[in-house]
């Protein structure tokens, strides 16, 4: 039997190194005869540095509801490395790290108190039988809910505890207000002999604490008419995943039942009414959770561009995208205009509970976000170029973009790129947008509990954003400043300032290096 | 809708009515500022942007992937 299998592995062995060896010569023999000088699509390695520092606040925190504050900073890291395979062929890598801490989503357990943590790991595992360690019942992906115990010594009893308390207006300390995004994608290009076909392949891959997305696509680009007509097609697809981390009050609710004011986070916690007074009666049964985490976005680009003189050159994009699955974010909150307010906190807060002087008090959600299932999204841009001396040039684009949710919007940007010198460009920018809401958008408190789709998150709202700009470029063909065998060819320094007319402000900085390889 | 038909119409128009530009010609065309895509320098901005705006796409870039919750 032995001998039998090396038999055959010897067979498919030699099979294999003669279709190796056929292979290796046919090859040859077209090399030898298509022999050709081909400038290399890159000639070197290119290595590109990016970094960024971004900052955000507002007052309506999808997290709360659609008050409460959005603090947001976000550092940025990434390198690009591109490799040129051989004359022909280029493979680009792309890694990046980001990490960020957000108020808003600190507040999926806004909680910033020590009985509730406390009372859980004292009276779980004698009530309801549960693992007394748990960490689970600190409301686990909720966050952190809190953390120590309740200021030193003795055991935390009911009658001891104090209440937690939180506010849609401070960030608390839950586990998802400092998180990292890491993202890894690659692509590879094949150009043919003429230069006149590219084709490509990409995958990607990204993870953060609430959310991993795998994506891959292809595309493939035309030039033809003395490459002055270029005309593209890309298909993507991402298979994205969520993490199902409801607010804190509906994980317990989940994991319990409706009697979990009694045991798990909240036992001890006093929940009050609209009046300040202590109750039972909240019952969140209109909250749901997800049968299944995936969101699904499919792709298909078109990109077409044309040179128009030898000063101007257009191009215009059309993509439609179709995204199903889960679309909705599972830790936004809902209130509905119809159902009694319950809190937890300080009752003296209550009154003053959407003002950002409420310090002490959190209202417990009636639902989370709920959105269709399918989104049909169809933007349409142009971008025209003019060389308008050689001092200036004139770069401009438009996109409008419409969807099925009833979301219309208006994209124009404008840069006015100044030569400075032949090593110094500044480039001041603006761009303008603006949307409408989508038909599911509602303020805080405005929806119903009879209705099928909700969501309180502003970015779904009807404003407009205005950004201003300012950029400088160095350049350095010659490449002489150098590190090792690479030389500095870019450095680009950004920041932009970013207004939307509901409150939300930003500031990104942005800070590039592009080193180029040496000749082999 | 009509509005949008005629500006894809006046675009396609204006595109149909060039001269081929010959490869010694393009020096102003091959000026990195001419590039008829987003500059590197803007892609952390593109990135923001398609978290708090509610449109995304048509600009050559990610079309998907990602939540963009935070």
């Amino acid at each position: 039997m032995r001998m039998q299998l090396k038999v055959h592995a010897k067979k498919i062995l030699l099979t294999l190194f003669c279709v190796a060896c056929l292979f290796n010569i046919s090859s040859a023999q077209i090399t030898d005869t298509t022999k050709v000088y081909k400038k290399k699509v890159l000639e070197n390695t290119e290595i590109e540095l990016l970094m960024s520092m971004y900052g955000q606040d507002g007052v309506h925190s999808p997290v709360n509801g659609g008050i409460g504050t959005e603090k947001l900073s976000d550092q940025t890291t990434t390198i690009v490395i591109s490799i040129p395979l051989n004359a022909d062929d280029v493979l680009t890598v792309d890694a990046g790290i980001s990490a960020y801490t957000s108020a808003s989503s600190s507040n999926i357990n806004p909680w910033m108190s020590s009985s509730a943590a406390a009372l859980k790991s004292t009276y779980i595992g004698d009530i309801k039988g549960l693992n007394a360690s748990g960490a689970s019942s600190r409301g686990g992906g909720g966050g952190s809910g809190g953390g120590s115990t309740g200021g030193g010594g003795g055991p935390v009893t009911p009658q001891n505890a104090i209440n937690p308390v939180g506010t849609p207006w401070l960030a608390s300390t839950g586990a998802s207000h400092a998180e990292k995004l890491k993202s890894l994608s690659t692509n590879y290009s094949h150009s043919s002999d003429d230069r006149n076909l590219i084709w490509g392949t990409n995958l990607s891959l990204s993870s953060e604490y609430t959310y991993t997305s795998f994506g891959f696509g292809g595309n493939v680009t035309k030039l033809f008419n003395d490459k002055n007509t270029e005309i593209g097609l890309k298909g993507s697809v991402f298979l994205d995943q969520w993490k199902q981390i409801y607010p804190t009050e509906f994980k317990e609710y989940l994991r319990i039942g409706p009697d979990f004011q009694y045991f798990g986070y909240f036992y001890g916690v006093t929940i009050l009414d609209q009046a300040g007074k202590a109750t039972t009666a909240y019952n969140p049964n209109q909250f749901k959770s997800w049968s299944s985490s995936g969101r699904d976005s499919w792709s298909i680009s078109f990109y077409g561009s044309q040179i128009i003189s030898s000063k101007f050159q257009a191009a215009l994009f059309f993509d439609v995208v179709l995204q199903t699955g889960m679309l909705s974010t599972p830790y936004h909150r809902i209130y509905f205009a119809d159902k009694p307010r319950y809190y937890i906190g300080t009752a003296s807060d209550i009154a003053n509970y959407t003002s950002p002087t409420n310090t002490g008090v959190y209202q417990l959600a009636d639902a989370i976000e709920t959105l269709p299932k399918s989104r049909l999204k169809i933007p349409l841009g142009i971008r025209m170029n003019y060389y308008i001396s050689d001092l200036f040039v004139l770069r401009s684009y438009y996109r409008y973009y419409w969807d099925d949710w009833g979301l219309k919007s208006h994209t124009v940007n404008l840069d006015l790129p100044v030569k400075l010198s032949h090593a110094f460009t500044f480039t001041p920018s603006f761009r303008f947008y603006t949307q409408n809401q989508v038909k599911y958008f509602g303020p805080y408190e405005s929806h119903l509990s009879t209705e099928q789709y909700f969501t309180s998150d502003y970015d779904l709202s009807k404003f407009a954003s205005r950004q201003y700009s300012l950029g400088l470029t160095y350049t350095d063909i010659f490449t002489r400043f150098k590190i090792k065998t690479l030389g500095l060819k870019n450095i680009n320094l950004k920041y932009s300032h970013y207004d939307r007319t509901d409150g939300l402000s930003a500031n990104i900085l942005t800070f590039g290096l592009k080193f180029v390889g040496g000749e082999k | 809708m009509k509005r949008n038909i005629f500006f894809v119409i006046i675009a396609m128009l204006l595109l149909s009515s060039c001269v081929a530009v010959k490869e010694y010609k393009k020096v102003y065309l091959n000026d990195p500022d001419m590039k008829l895509s987003a500059l590197d320098t803007e892609r952390f901005e593109s990135t923001f942007q398609v978290y708090r705006e509610g449109s995304s796409g048509a600009n050559g870039g990610k079309t998907g992937g990602g939540c963009g919750c935070n």
